[in-house]
C-alpha cells in the first residue's frame, strides 16, 4: 500500500482503528467485571486508565505515516480558512508577494531566454561561435581566406556556416527596403530548417559565385510583402536593381541563429552580384564582417577545436602574412544559446540578481511585519491550542503551512505578472519570434524555489515568535522601515525627474532646427566609392539638390543628428578633467541648414583646412576665461575659427553636450550624409531626390529620412523610461505602505493595554497618538534624508538621461517627498484609529 | 487499581517485547498487553497509549501483518501475526539486546566502575 492508496482508504482505516480500540476497552471492562467490579465502576476505571482515546488514535495515525500528507491537507484547509477569514490581509499579502516574486521571475525568465534556453535549431549543443583575437585586437569577423582554410582542414569541426549582414536593399520599386542576410549555402541544411514553400539553399547549387542568383524569403516577410502567396516561388524579383529568382520561403518556426530573421537570405557567394561595386570576398580589403558559426565534429570538444584552429592559423600566417595578426587565435565559444555570457559579465549579472532579490527581501520583510502584527492577535488562539495539548512543533508546522500557502498563492499571482511584463519587454526590444514569454519548466522551478525561500524569509520569524512568545526586535523593524522609505523616496524622485525631463524634451528647443530637414544617406562606402569618386558624386548631388525649388540649403555631414545609429566620441584632457566630445565632419553650409547660430568668429568655409568650430559648451570648458578664436586645438594643427550654439544633436538629453566640427577630410567622404533644408514641408521632396540620385548612379539606392522621425523616436524612448520608473515608484510606495502598516499595527497591538489604561485614566487621544507616531517618525525621517541623498548622487550618473532638467530639480524632490509623506501618514492612521476604537473594559479584563 | 510500573521502557524495547509476544502466534492488542503484564509478573504494564502506536508502526514497517477475526468470546478483533521481515527483525533485535545487556552488565560489575 502506498501513501496514496492509504489516503483514499482513510475512512476504512479510521473505522478499524476505532473498533480495535473499542475492543480493547470492552475486553478490559469485561475482565474487571469478571474480577467482581460492578459494570459502571469497571467502565469508569477503564476510561481513566485509557486516558485520551483521541490522543491514542492520533498517535496511531502518526505512526502509520499516513499522517504527513493527511495532516498537511488538514493544515492547508485550516490555513485557507484563516486566510479567507481576513480577505483584506490575504489580498495585500498575496499582492506584495506577487510583486516581489514576479520581479524575480521576470529577471530569471529573461536570463533563461537569452542564456539558458537552447536556440531551436538542429542539435544546438554542438554549435560554436568564432571570434578572432590577438593580444591587441578583438574582432568577430573572420577573413574569407581563413574561413576556407579552416573549413577544408579542421578535423574537429563537422561544418562551418558563414553569415554576413548587409545594408538594406531596395526591392523592386518599394518605398520600404528589405534587410538581407548573406549566408553560406549550407546554412539552412546545417540548422535543420525546412521550407514552407519551394526550397532553401542547397550546398551543391548555391556554393559558387557563378550560380544563378537566388533569394529565400523569411516567413514574416513573405506574409507581409506577398500576402503569403505561394506562387511567388519561381518568380524573379529585383534587389538593388539586380534580378534574382525566389526559390523558397522558410518555415514559420525557423529561428535563424537565434537572432531576428532578416527579410531575405541571399547566397554569400553572390554578395558581389547584389552589392554593386563591393570587393570580392577573398580580397583582404573586403569591407564586410563575415561571422562564423561552426559545428563540432562528434566527440570533439571546444578546447580541442581551439588547439587545432590555433595550429591552422599559424599555417595560414605563412600563406597570408599580411592578413593574419601577430599571435592571432580563434576564440571558440558555445553557440547553443542566444547569448553566451563572458566571465567578466558575471559581476553585472550578480548585481542584477542581487537587486531583484533585494526587492523580494523588502517585500518579505514587509509581509513579515504584517504577519507579526497579526500574530499578536492570534496569540490567544495559539495559547488555547497549546494548553489543550498541541505540541509546539505541530503549531509551528501549521503556521508555517499558512506561510507556504501564502507564498504559493503569491507565486501563482506572480506568474501572470511576469508573463505580461516579459511579453511587453519582448515586444519592446523587438525580440526574435522564437522567444516565448510563456514560462518553461526552469522558470516554474525557479518560481517555486523563490516562493519557498520567500515563505522561509517572511514566515519563519513571525512564526517562531508566535510559538515562542518572544518580543520582536523593534530596532530591526525600524531599520526595515528606514530602508523602505529611502528606497521609495529614490524611485519617486527619479520618476518625477524623468517625467519632467520628458516634458522638457518635448517642449523645448533642441538647439537646432529639425522640422524641415531631410537626411539622405547615399551609402557610397558600401558600393566601392573612393574618396575621389565620392567627392565628385557629392558635389554633383548637392548642386542638383540646390536646384530643386523649395530647397533652401544643402550640406554634408558625417554624423547627421537624430538619424544615425553610430556615435563617435573623442576626448581631451583639460587640467586633469576629461571632456567627452562628439566630433563631426561637416560641409560649410551645415550650420545654416541645421539652424545653429554663430556666436563668435566665423562658420567653416569651403576649402577650409586645419580649421575647427567649437560648440559654446566646449569652448567654455576648454578655455573658461579666454577668447577661443585663433587658439590651437589639441596638437596645434587645427585653429579654432568659430564658436556656435550648443546643440543636443547627438544627445537629445544633454544641454551641455560638447561638440567639435571639422571640415570634411578625404577619408570621411565615402561615409557622408547629405542634409537638405526645405522651405515648406520636406516630405514631398523624396521623389525629386530619388530621380536625381538614380540619374547620378543607378546602382545606389539612398535612404531618405526626415529628422522629425528620428526626433520622435528619441522622445518615445525617454517616455518609456519615465513610464517604467513611475511604475517602479508606485510599486515602491505600495510596499512602503504595507511595511509601515505592519510596523504600526504591531506597535499599536503590543500597546493595546497601555493605550486602554491611558484612555481609562482620561488621557488625551492626541497625546497617545503622538507617542505612537514618535516611534516611527525617526526612521521615516532618516529614510527620507537618505533617499534624497542617494538620489542626488544617482542623478549625477543619470544626468545623460535627464533631458534638460537639473538632477537636483526642487519640484521633483519636493513633490515626491510630499506624496510619500501623505501616503505614509495615511498608512499610519489606519491602525491607530483602530486602537482608539478598542473596548476599554474588555481589554482591561482580558487575561 | 493495579499499580503502574515505575520503569520507563528504553526506547525501542516495547517493539521488541511486542514482536516476541506476537511470535508465539496470532494475537490481538489486548492480549499482547495482558501477556506482557502476566509474563513480567505484573512488573510491566503496557499503556494503550504506547501499545497501539507501536503496533501500527510495526505494521507499517511490515514487521507485523494484521487481519480481523473472531475471538474466543465471539467478538471481532484485529489479530497481529509476525511476517518474514518481523521474524528477522526479532532475531536481530534479540541479539543486539543480549549484547547490550551483556556489555552494560560488564561495565556495571567492573570493580573500578570504569574500564582501565
Amino acid at each position: 500500500m502506498n501513501w496514496l492508496q492509504r489516503l483514499f482508504r482513510t475512512r476504512r482505516m479510521e473505522q478499524q482503528l476505532d473498533s480495535e480500540l473499542r475492543f480493547h476497552f470492552e475486553a478490559q471492562v469485561a475482565d474487571k467485571v469478571r474480577d467482581g467490579l460492578p459494570e459502571a465502576e469497571a467502565r469508569r476505571t477503564t476510561r481513566l486508565e485509557f486516558g485520551g482515546i483521541e490522543q491514542i488514535k492520533q498517535e496511531c495515525r502518526e505512526s502509520r505515516g499516513t499522517l504527513w500528507i493527511a495532516s498537511i491537507l488538514q493544515d492547508l484547509r485550516f490555513g485557507a480558512r484563516i486566510l479567507a477569514r481576513s480577505p483584506g490581509f490575504s489580498l495585500t499579502a498575496i499582492l506584495v508577494l506577487a510583486l516581489g516574486i514576479g520581479v524575480n521571475t521576470l529577471a530569471f525568465s529573461l536570463y533563461n531566454l537569452i542564456a539558458l534556453q537552447s536556440i531551436p535549431v538542429r542539435d544546438p549543443q554542438s554549435l560554436v561561435k568564432f571570434e578572432r583575437r590577438s593580444p591587441e585586437n578583438i574582432q568577430p569577423g573572420i577573413p574569407w581566406n581563413s574561413i576556407v582554410f579552416y573549413r577544408d582542414n579542421a578535423k574537429t569541426l563537422s561544418a562551418m556556416m558563414a553569415t554576413l549582414g548587409g545594408a538594406s536593399l531596395v526591392l523592386d520599386h518599394d518605398e520600404q527596403r528589405v534587410n538581407p542576410n548573406f549566408v553560406s549555402a549550407n546554412y539552412f541544411s546545417e540548422l535543420g530548417a525546412s521550407a514552407t514553400a519551394g526550397r532553401l539553399f542547397d550546398a551543391s547549387r548555391e556554393d559558387s559565385a557563378g550560380s544563378a542568383p537566388v533569394v529565400v524569403l523569411s516567413y514574416p516577410f513573405w506574409q507581409r510583402r506577398y500576402a503569403a502567396d505561394p506562387s511567388i516561388v519561381g518568380k524573379t524579383i529585383h534587389l538593388a536593381g539586380k534580378p534574382a529568382t525566389v526559390i523558397g520561403v522558410t518555415s514559420q518556426s525557423f529561428a535563424n541563429l537565434g537572432t531576428r530573421a532578416p527579410d531575405v537570405w541571399l547566397p554569400l557567394m553572390q554578395h558581389t552580384y547584389f552589392v554593386d561595386g563591393s570587393k570580392q570576398l577573398d580580397d583582404p580589403k573586403f569591407e564586410g564582417m563575415i561571422v562564423v558559426t561552426a559545428r563540432l565534429a562528434p566527440g570533439a570538444t571546444i578546447p580541442q577545436a581551439t588547439q587545432e584552429l590555433l595550429a591552422l592559423t599559424n599555417q595560414l600566417r605563412k600563406l597570408y602574412p599580411a592578413t593574419i595578426w601577430d599571435q592571432e587565435y580563434i576564440r571558440v565559444s558555445p553557440g547553443a544559446h542566444f547569448l553566451q555570457f563572458d566571465s567578466h559579465a558575471y559581476p553585472i549579472l550578480a548585481l542584477a540578481g542581487l537587486l531583484v532579490l533585494l526587492i523580494l527581501a523588502v517585500a518579505c520583510a514587509n509581509l513579515g511585519g504584517l504577519l507579526m502584527a497579526r500574530g499578536v492577535s492570534r496569540q490567544h488562539e495559539i495559547q488555547i491550542r497549546l494548553s489543550i495539548g498541541a505540541r509546539r512543533s505541530r503549531i509551528f508546522r501549521q503556521l508555517f503551512t499558512e506561510s507556504l500557502l501564502l507564498a504559493f498563492l503569491g507565486s501563482i499571482a506572480a506568474l501572470p505578472i511576469s508573463y505580461i511584463a516579459l511579453r511587453l519587454v519582448l515586444v519592446y526590444v523587438d525580440a526574435p519570434t522564437w522567444m516565448s514569454a510563456a514560462p518553461d519548466w526552469r522558470v516554474l522551478v525557479f518560481t517555486a524555489v523563490i516562493a519557498f525561500m520567500a515563505a522561509l524569509f517572511f514566515g519563519l520569524m513571525p512564526t517562531l515568535q508566535m510559538v515562542k512568545r518572544t518580543r520582536g526586535k523593534t530596532l530591526a523593524h525600524q531599520f526595515v522601515i528606514c530602508a523602505q522609505v529611502a528606497a521609495s523616496c529614490v524611485l519617486l524622485i527619479l520618476a518625477g525627474l524623468l517625467v519632467r525631463a520628458t516634458l522638457h524634451t518635448i517642449y523645448t528647443d533642441p538647439g537646432f532646427g529639425y522640422e524641415q530637414v531631410l537626411s539622405v544617406n547615399p551609402g557610397l562606402g558600401a558600393h566601392g566609392y573612393t574618396p575621389a569618386t565620392a567627392r565628385a558624386y557629392l558635389d554633383q548631388l548637392q548642386d542638383r539638390l540646390r536646384a530643386i525649388p523649395g530647397v533652401s540649403s544643402v550640406s554634408l555631414a558625417f554624423r547627421p543628428p537624430l538619424v544615425n545609429d553610430g556615435i563617435m566620441i573623442t576626448s581631451i584632457d583639460v587640467d586633469g578633467h576629461t571632456i567627452m566630445i562628439y566630433p563631426n565632419w561637416v560641409g560649410p553650409e551645415f550650420f545654416q541648414t541645421m539652424g545653429i547660430p554663430l556666436l563668435r568668429g566665423r562658420y567653416l568655409r569651403r576649402g577650409d583646412k586645419n580649421a575647427v568650430v567649437l560648440s559654446e559648451s566646449l569652448a567654455r570648458k576648454r578655455w573658461p576665461n579666454e577668447d577661443p578664436i585663433g587658439k590651437q586645438w589639441k596638437d596645434g594643427k587645427d585653429i579654432v575659427v568659430g564658436v556656435v550654439g550648443n546643440t543636443r544633436a547627438m544627445e537629445l538629453n544633454n544641454t551641455d553636450a560638447t561638440e567639435i566640427y571639422y571640415p570634411p577630410t578625404e577619408e570621411y567622404l565615402p561615409g557622408m550624409f547629405v542634409l537638405i533644408k526645405t522651405a515648406g514641408a520636406p516630405e514631398g521632396l523624396a521623389p525629386a531626390i530619388k530621380s536625381i540620385t538614380a540619374n547620378l548612379d543607378s546602382k545606389l539606392f539612398p535612404t531618405i529620412t526626415p529628422l522629425k522621425v528620428g526626433f520622435r523616436k528619441n522622445v518615445a524612448q525617454v517616455e518609456q523610461i519615465a513610464t517604467i520608473v513611475s511604475l517602479l515608484g508606485s510599486i515602491a510606495i505600495f510596499l512602503a505602505v504595507v511595511g509601515l502598516l505592519g510596523l504600526i499595527s504591531y506597535a499599536v497591538s503590543q500597546r493595546t493595554k497601555e493605550i486602554a489604561i491611558r484612555l481609562a485614566l482620561g488621557a488625551d487621544r492626541t497625546e497617545i497618538f503622538s507617542t505612537v507616531l514618535r516611534r516611527i517618525a525617526l526612521p521615516v525621517l532618516i529614510g527620507l534624508l537618505a533617499g534624497v541623498g542617494i538620489t542626488a548622487a544617482l542623478s549625477q550618473v543619470l544626468r545623460r538621461m535627464l533631458y534638460g532638467v537639473s538632477g537636483l530639480d526642487p519640484i521633483s524632490y519636493l513633490s515626491a517627498m510630499t506624496l510619500l509623506c501623505v501616503v505614509l501618514a495615511t498608512a499610519a492612521l489606519l491602525p491607530i484609529r483602530r486602537a482608539f476604537r478598542i473596548d476599554i473594559a474588555r481589554t482591561l479584563h482580558s487575561d | 487499581m493495579t499499580t503502574h510500573s515505575k520503569f520507563d521502557l528504553p526506547q525501542g524495547t516495547l517493539d521488541l517485547l511486542i514482536l516476541r509476544v506476537v511470535a508465539l502466534g496470532p494475537v490481538h492488542g489486548y492480549a499482547i498487553a495482558q501477556r506482557i503484564q502476566s509474563i513480567s509478573k505484573e512488573a510491566l504494564q503496557v499503556q494503550q497509549g504506547s501499545l497501539y502506536p507501536a503496533l501500527h508502526r510495526l505494521e507499517n514497517r511490515k514487521f507485523l501483518s494484521a487481519e480481523w477475526g473472531p475471538t474466543e468470546t465471539g467478538r471481532e478483533a484485529k489479530f497481529y501475526r509476525l511476517t518474514k521481515n518481523g521474524e528477522a527483525q526479532l532475531r536481530v533485535e534479540t541479539e543486539s539486546w543480549a549484547r547490550l545487556t551483556e556489555i552494560v552488565g560488564m561495565i556495571l560489575q567492573h570493580p573500578q566502575g570504569e574500564a582501565s
